[in-house]
């Protein structure tokens, strides 16, 4: 018994450790990135990934040390991935929008409907996370709302309990959809940046299909199947081939 | 009087001669030798020297390679020009020596002197350059008719019908340089050759210079025909233009070749001559076509790593950079001037860059260009302003200007860089600004000056294990589980406490009941027996007694008006009072009377036991 608690302890002290160094690693690739040597400071956020933490901030301060080293597709790449973490970090998307502004490619995206725009700005108003436990929140509203409507002595009571408790029941409901909806658009890893200056888009899968069109770095493609070394992509505006897929990292 | 006037005149005519021999002494301080560049050997030629005042001695100059044929002879010459009653004299003294080459390459005839007025003065020595005699035709002397034995005769004979070899007239157009990087300044010259004598020109056509940034350098009006030892021959040559020219692009550039036609005096050599034909040569003019071969010159671009204030300057150049005051009031205009000086394309450098503060109101850079051409591109400087106006006061620093240029000798970018300089604003005169008067406090947007993006986030960086989410997570279910089960929970707590709640009132009434059942249990046996008076004794007994006990009144003290009053205090409702009291009084009247029976009895007990009940209930 005493020796379970002794590796207990050790173990803790070791997680402990851990955290300790990686947030001295942030704290010097920060201090890197702040005296100009970008790749350097890169190179430790690079450290940190690595070891299998991540987070919108370390997307995003790894985003701005390429746009520094003027990588500026692994730059989107990396704003897009913070973005995804976090959908309503205002920086990122301020840094992002500007990073476009470098690369080449003009889509015209497919315009979607209204209403989906407007679920989908709702959506990205919190992460993940926050909707989890915004739905958990929710979900006690409604106990105590079904509860109150059970036993309120008065029968006025019992009427707004259970209008409370329908509103509390969808809120919940609306909350746990766009949690699991974040958490699988980040592990779907369906859309992807190009990162080479220029790729060609194949009209079949081999090196023999007539070019459809030319993409450049920094364009996000979404990619529908992979076959071999390549992979089918559509760009936003609905046009579809195959490319390489050392052309492009996922998201 | 008349003798004072002639004095007078007498006086200025001594004066005016004085004058005069001042002005030629004055004038002898020339001492020259007019030599030949080139002759050929065994050619008699001149060296003369000239001075502008009688020579009192001459030294001969010593002669290598050369043998002195005669001299020096001595010839003056004296001249008096009047022009608009302005009056010119000149007076030359020349000594000639006539002398021969005997040896082929470099001679030489050295330092001459001459004493004028007491004076020595020094004529540099020349050196000469010999070429053999192996030439077909001569030079100038050759027109004279000398055309020497050796002359090939297939020259002869095409020059007799007209024809004149490119050998002996030609157009070159040279250049200082092939290899060139871009923008280094390269000299065209574009020079006639001749051997033959030259009537004139026609329909010249100058070299196009297309890629090329081109000035000319030199457009002489007469041409000045000079001996010049070409391919070891001699030929009279002149220069027609002379073009510098900055390269603008890269690679090989060909430059379009000249053309001109040249009319050339041939003696004719018909057939029948007569003497007075060979006295009075006849010539005739022949035309000839010359075309320059077209030159390429290999245009290397710039290295590759230009620095970013890289203005395009390609040369040797020095910058100074200063303000035209150090200290200006608000509102006031003040200039950066940024000079550029050294030699190369300074008509082509581009404006360097200025960082002037940004809350200065800036205007169109001014420049001044002061420079000549020469052989190295533009020598001078070149000045550019930067006008501005600052809008507020205090202590403004101007950071370096950097400008950088192309070292061709050094072969690398070269960058400049000036100081940091400091400029005082003081506060303006108030309000006023060029004569107008500002109204209030100008208020100004605040501009953008540049798009960056924003800083990194340097808050705890909130890390977590990548592709861990809280929703789905056993943390989740297990907060959802526990949502639950105290939500089951407390759901059946509360039904219970309902449950509960609604016992209390039965468990109550059946108390009440069984204190009412025990007060009352003597009486029921009473009743049981039919006993008519006990049974209401009992009754009246018991129900006092009950009163007593749980109204905690003396049982001495039971007075009727107490008892309401008590029950009353301790809110048992006026019902029960009521039928409290007609109960009681029920029982008294009772005990006295026979009336009513067993039905009357068992009548009365359930009312007490109600009533009883009842206060139990509510005390």
């Amino acid at each position: 018994m005493k020796r379970f608690i002794y590796i207990l302890v050790f173990v803790l002290m070791a997680q402990l450790g851990y955290a300790v160094d990686r947030d001295s690693l942030w704290v010097r690739a920060n201090d890197a990135y702040s005296l100009g040597e970008y790749s350097k400071a890169l190179d430790i956020y690079g450290h940190i990934e690595k070891d299998g933490y991540v987070s919108a901030r370390l997307w995003y301060n790894m985003g701005n040390a390429c746009y520094k080293l003027q990588e500026d597709g692994k730059a989107i790449l990396y704003y897009e991935r913070a973005l995804k973490l976090d959908p309503s970090n205002a920086d990122v998307k301020h840094n992002l929008e500007i990073a476009r502004l470098k690369i080449l490619d003009k889509i015209e995206s497919v315009p979607e409907f209204i209403l989906v725009t407007w679920l989908k700005e709702l959506r990205n108003t919190m992460s993940s996370d926050r909707w989890a436990w915004t739905g958990v929140i929710l979900l006690l509203f409604t106990a105590l709302s079904v509860l109150a409507f059970r036993f309120a002595p008065r029968r006025a009571q019992r009427k707004v309990a259970f209008v409370f408790a329908c509103l509390f029941l969808l809120l919940t409901i609306a909350s746990f959809l766009f949690s699991i909806n974040l958490k699988n658009n980040v592990r779907r890893a369906d859309s992807a940046i190009v990162l080479v200056p220029v790729s060609n888009v194949k009209s079949a899968p081999n090196s023999t299909g007539g070019n459809l069109f030319i993409l450049h770095e920094g364009t996000k493609v979404n990619i529908i199947e992979n076959v071999g070394q390549w992979s089918r992509v559509e760009l936003s505006d609905g046009r579809q081939g195959w490319m390489l897929s050392k052309d492009f990292e996922t998201i | 009087m008349m003798h004072k006037i002639i004095r007078n005149v007498g006086r200025r005519g001594v004066l005016l001669i004085l004058f005069v021999m001042i002005g030629v002494a004055s004038f002898a301080q020339n001492f020259t030798v007019n030599a030949p560049n080139v002759v050929e050997k065994d050619e008699i030629f001149r060296v003369v020297y000239t001075a502008d005042a009688e020579i009192e001695s001459f030294t001969t100059p010593t002669l290598v390679g050369l043998d002195l044929l005669a001299g020096p002879t001595s010839s003056r010459m004296t001249s008096t020009r009047i022009i608009n009653g302005k009056r010119t004299d000149s007076y030359e003294v020349s000594y000639t020596l006539i002398l021969r080459a005997n040896t082929t390459g470099k001679v030489s005839v050295s330092e001459a002197s001459a004493t004028i007025a007491g004076k020595v003065f020094t004529a540099k020595g020349v050196e000469i350059d010999v070429v053999g005699n192996n030439t077909s035709a001569s030079s100038t002397q050759t027109h004279q008719g000398q055309v020497t034995g050796n002359a090939p005769a297939a020259s002869q004979s095409s020059r007799n019908r007209g024809e004149i070899s490119s050998e002996e007239i030609f157009l070159r157009l040279s250049f200082s340089k092939t290899k060139v990087v871009k923008g280094e300044p390269i000299v065209a010259t574009l020079k006639l050759y001749t051997r033959v004598p030259v009537a004139g020109f026609e329909d010249i056509r100058f070299p196009v210079f297309n890629g090329f940034w081109s000035q000319e350098l030199e457009t002489p009006q007469n041409i000045n025909f000079v001996r010049e030892n070409y391919n070891n021959q001699i030929y009279n040559s002149a220069v027609l233009r002379k073009y510098m020219l900055l390269p603008q692009q890269t690679g090989e550039i060909t430059v379009d070749p000249a053309e001109m036609i040249c009319l050339i005096q041939v003696r004719s050599s018909g057939g029948a001559r007569s003497m007075f034909d060979d006295f009075f040569d006849s010539y005739q003019t022949v035309k000839k076509r010359l075309t320059t071969s077209a030159a390429k010159i290999d245009v290397r671009p710039l290295p590759s790593g230009a620095p970013s204030s890289f203005g395009g300057g390609v040369g040797e150049f020095s910058m100074n950079v200063s303000l035209n005051r150090d200290s200006i009031k608000a509102h006031e205009a003040g200039a950066l001037m940024v000079e550029i000086t050294g030699t190369g394309n300074l008509n082509l450098i581009e404006t360097p860059m200025v960082d002037l503060p940004a809350d200065f109101e800036k205007y169109d850079v001014k420049s001044t260009n002061n420079f000549t051409n020469g052989a190295n591109g533009m020598k001078g400087k070149k000045v550019f302003e930067f006008p501005f106006i600052p809008r507020s006061e205090g202590i403004f620093e101007i950071p370096p200007v950097e400008y950088s240029y192309y070292n061709i000798s050094k072969g690398k970018y070269v960058t400049l860089k000036s100081d940091t300089l400091r400029l005082k604003v003081t506060q303006g005169d108030a309000g006023m600004q060029g004569g107008q008067i500002m109204m209030g406090v100008n208020k100004q947007q605040v501009v953008n000056l540049g798009n960056d993006i924003r800083y990194i986030s340097t808050s705890s960086p909130r890390l977590a294990k990548k592709g861990a989410f809280f929703m789905g997570s056993p943390l989740f279910y297990i907060v959802i589980a526990l949502i639950a089960v105290s939500y089951f929970l407390a759901d059946r707590l509360l039904a219970r406490g309902a449950k509960l709640r609604g016992d209390v009132k039965r468990t109550r009434n059946r108390k009440a009941n069984k204190v009412a059942r025990m007060r009352l249990k003597q009486a029921q046996l009473y009743m049981k027996e039919n006993l008519h008076t006990p049974f209401y004794e009992e009754l009246h007994k018991a129900m006092l007694g009950y009163v007593s006990d749980k109204l905690a009144i003396q049982f001495a003290e039971m007075q009727r008006d107490t008892i309401r009053e008590t029950l009353e205090q301790k809110g048992a409702g006026e019902e029960n009072i009521e039928s409290f009291m007609t109960l009681l009084d029920d029982c008294e009247m009772a005990r006295y009377s026979q009336s009513g029976g067993a039905g009357a009895m068992a009548e009365q007990y359930e009312k007490a036991m109600e009533t009883i009940s009842n206060l139990e209930n509510r005390l």
